[in-house]
């Protein structure tokens, strides 16, 4: 008995597979927002450094070149992105039902940038305007 | 026998594991959301072009310095995006062509993070030698 064979048919995955498609694009832009709130973690670790070694004004002009701010414009909204698909994913991983009804992955982006705008004043209010 | 007995005692203790590093991965997830766009705001832009609240009187180093609360603030939000940030970016770069790789991104990637906690904490105690109350 001779078994039939079958050329196997598998697509070989390339490092460039997610520009296939939009979904798949979103989602790797998404992943690599995420440098960016690494990387100013670690920038701000470096700046402690500075401060904590004694030299204030370094740890000043540091914040204060115009590198650094560019640097944390960019940070600035790429973070609000991970905060605004963070929220959105909560939303599909934990849906709230409240009686027959099931949130919706948009109610939860919103109930959420609103929260984020809250705990973002109360951080101004205790910290700095108290 | 004993190899199966081994096994299914090993298998919870992996898994236990790894729930607590996801467990983190989403807390800092949480964290940076909430609270890094107003850190990166304060000490990146409101502070070098005199913006609100700062308008140009003050500097961030108090944020790190003299109240327990900002150096609360500062710790749980940096030590939670960093977490959060190294892991995730670790795991995309797997993604992209780099899966053989895995095993030594995922040292270097914890070993960024802890490194990085660490002297974040460290930084913070010999900033603040005795932290007030809040």
């Amino acid at each position: 008995m001779t078994e039939k064979t079958f050329p196997e048919l598998r697509r070989k995955l390339t490092s460039g597979w997610w520009t296939s498609n939009r979904h798949y694009v979103q989602y790797m832009v998404r992943e690599w927002t995420s440098l960016f709130v690494a990387l100013f973690s670690l920038v701000y670790i470096y700046g402690l450094s500075l401060l904590a070694t004694g030299s204030r004004s370094a740890f000043l002009n540091l914040l204060k070149s115009p590198a650094m701010i560019a640097f944390s414009f960019i940070a600035l909204i790429f973070t609000l992105y991970h905060a605004v698909t963070w929220f959105y994913l909560l939303g599909q991983v934990v849906p709230v039902k409240i009686g027959k009804t099931t949130s919706k992955p948009w109610q939860a982006l919103v109930a959420n940038l609103v929260l984020l705008i809250i705990v973002s004043y109360l951080v101004i209010w205790l910290l700095v305007l108290r | 026998m004993a190899a199966g007995v081994e096994m299914r005692e090993e298998a919870p203790r992996v898994a236990r594991l790894h729930a607590i590093l996801w467990g983190i991965f989403s807390l800092g997830g949480m964290l940076a959301a909430f609270l890094l766009p107003v850190m990166i705001y304060l000490t990146g832009i409101a502070y070098p072009l005199g913006l609100w609240p700062l308008n140009g009187s003050r500097d961030p180093s108090f944020l790190v310095m003299g109240t327990l609360l900002g150096v609360l603030f500062v710790f749980v939000t940096v030590a939670g995006s960093l977490f959060h940030g190294i892991f995730r970016f670790q795991s995309a770069l797997t993604e992209v062509g780099l899966l053989r790789l895995k095993k030594g991104l995922e040292a270097a990637g914890y070993l960024i993070i802890f490194a990085g906690i660490i002297l974040l904490a460290y930084y913070l105690l010999v900033l603040n030698p005795s932290l007030p109350a809040l």
